[in-house]
């Protein structure tokens, strides 16, 4: 029962997120540029609800965002996918409690995901120009947007994030022993 | 950071101005923040008074030296003044130009009268910064199809790529998978018009190595291929780029349409 409100949770989270995206962060932008939280929110779920979780949330949520903004289906999914995965990865290597260590991973997380969803889309879409010079541009004000809302909402993503963890994982253990 | 209560709470502050800083910074124009100058201006000034003065009082010494200072100084302004004129005279020789294509257009304004329109409100923008697409709020009940044009009040926005029963999604010109044809207001030159990554920048490529193009030149769709009628405004050439090969060169042109203010559209239905 638990279980299933915070999958429900998690879902209307991420409507949440969108609505954000597509309007709020649209007028409230560092330089035209706005941040992606998606990927924060895929990387967290990997990072406490582990990498099985990380890939399946991922790849709903890219699912969602390429049927309501995308052009075909399967590009985010398959990259928000991968993004859960690097999240559960990291869970079980490094320390969640580390400020530096959140920022470096989320650094790295927007780095990858967004390099290579344009490359992917410069071949699918076959865009005309690559514009290495812009990309690098939007990319480091992105990831540098990113890091400081990170920085803002980790305390609430830490409480909740060990709030879904226990309620997860404790079961886990449970099947494990019993 | 966040074990120490306090610490934490002051470090998210301290985050939060600075993100509300970077934002309104780097949105607002500094003509429009004048008053900010003002107020740095007038702690700096009585400083820099003093030390003019402070200078001036040595250099007068060598009233001669400083004379053929103030010749040069004076050389050099007229020379810029010079440059500035001629520049001035280009400009005008544009404008001329310019002014029989926007006669030209003024016929066109008319025959933009011919298509029927539906209005319609941009309701979601993109969330990614890589791509540049909207949904507006009509749809096939409102008999809206695939590959329809989109414009605003200004010129060109873009087509619709799909349509559900209330939504259609609109790919703008300055998507970076965008490509239209266009032809130059003046010389009446064909180009390809691509979309960059940047809001307010598309770029002219496959420009024929006779082509001449003028900087300020409006640009239109030119009708040939794709999807788009004759004749709707795209934009003006804000900058010319020559590259050491010829047939590389590009034109920077800057949309007609504000897209970051964008918010009502027209399709074109027939």
């Amino acid at each position: 029962m638990k279980r299933t409100l915070i999958v429900i949770f998690l879902i209307l989270i991420f409507f949440v997120i969108y609505f954000l995206q597509s309007n709020f962060f649209n007028w409230f932008n560092i330089a035209g540029i706005k941040p992606n939280l998606f990927i924060i929110l895929a990387l967290f779920i990997g990072l406490f609800l582990g990498r099985k979780y990380g890939l399946c949330f991922g790849i709903i949520y890219g699912f969602f965002l390429d049927a309501l903004i995308g052009r075909n289906i399967g590009i985010s999914s398959v990259m928000l996918g991968i993004i859960g995965l690097i999240g559960g990865y990291i869970d079980k290597n490094f320390s969640k409690d580390s400020r530096v260590m959140i920022m470096t991973m989320v650094m790295i997380a927007t780095i990858i995901y967004e390099v290579a969803l344009y490359v992917i889309q410069s071949i699918v879409l076959s865009y005309n120009i690559v514009e290495i010079g812009i990309l690098i541009k939007t990319l480091v004000i992105e990831v540098i947007y990113n890091v400081i809302i990170t920085v803002i909402i980790y305390p609430i993503i830490r409480k909740a994030g060990y709030f879904i963890e226990g309620t997860f994982k404790e079961s886990n253990i449970l099947t494990r022993y019993f | 950071m966040y074990n120490n209560k306090k610490g934490g709470a002051i470090g998210i502050i301290i985050t939060i101005v600075i993100l509300v800083l970077l934002v309104v910074l780097s949105n607002t124009e500094l003509s429009s923040v004048s008053y900010l100058g003002n107020a740095i201006n007038a702690i700096v000034m009585p400083i820099q008074n003093g030390y003019t003065y402070l200078k001036n009082g040595i250099a007068g010494n060598t009233s001669f030296f400083t004379n053929i200072e103030q010749l040069s100084d004076e050389n050099e302004k007229l020379k810029q003044e010079n440059s500035e004129l001629e520049q001035q005279l280009r400009e005008l020789e544009i404008i001329k130009a310019q002014n029989a294509t926007l006669k030209e257009y003024l016929e066109l304004t008319e025959k933009y009268t011919s298509y029927t329109t539906i209005p319609a409100y941009i309701i979601n923008k993109d969330t990614s910064n890589y791509s540049a697409t909207f949904i507006i709020n009509v749809g096939t009940e409102d008999g809206i199809a695939e590959n329809m044009i989109v414009i605003a009040d200004k010129g060109l926005v873009g087509h619709v790529i799909s349509v559900t029963k209330n939504t259609a999604k609109v790919q703008t010109i300055i998507d970076p998978s965008s490509a239209i044809s266009i032809t130059f207001g003046s010389t009446g030159d064909t180009a390809i018009c691509k979309g960059t990554l940047e809001t307010n920048n598309l770029r002219a490529t496959y420009i024929s190595t006779s082509a001449e193009i003028l900087e300020n030149d409006t640009v239109c769709t030119s009708g040939m291929g794709g999807i788009y009628p004759k004749g709707i405004m795209v934009g003006t050439v804000s900058k010319i780029e020559n590259t050491k090969n010829i047939t590389d060169r590009y034109a920077t042109i800057t949309p007609a349409v504000d897209f970051n203010k964008l918010e009502t559209v027209l399709v074109i239905v027939n």
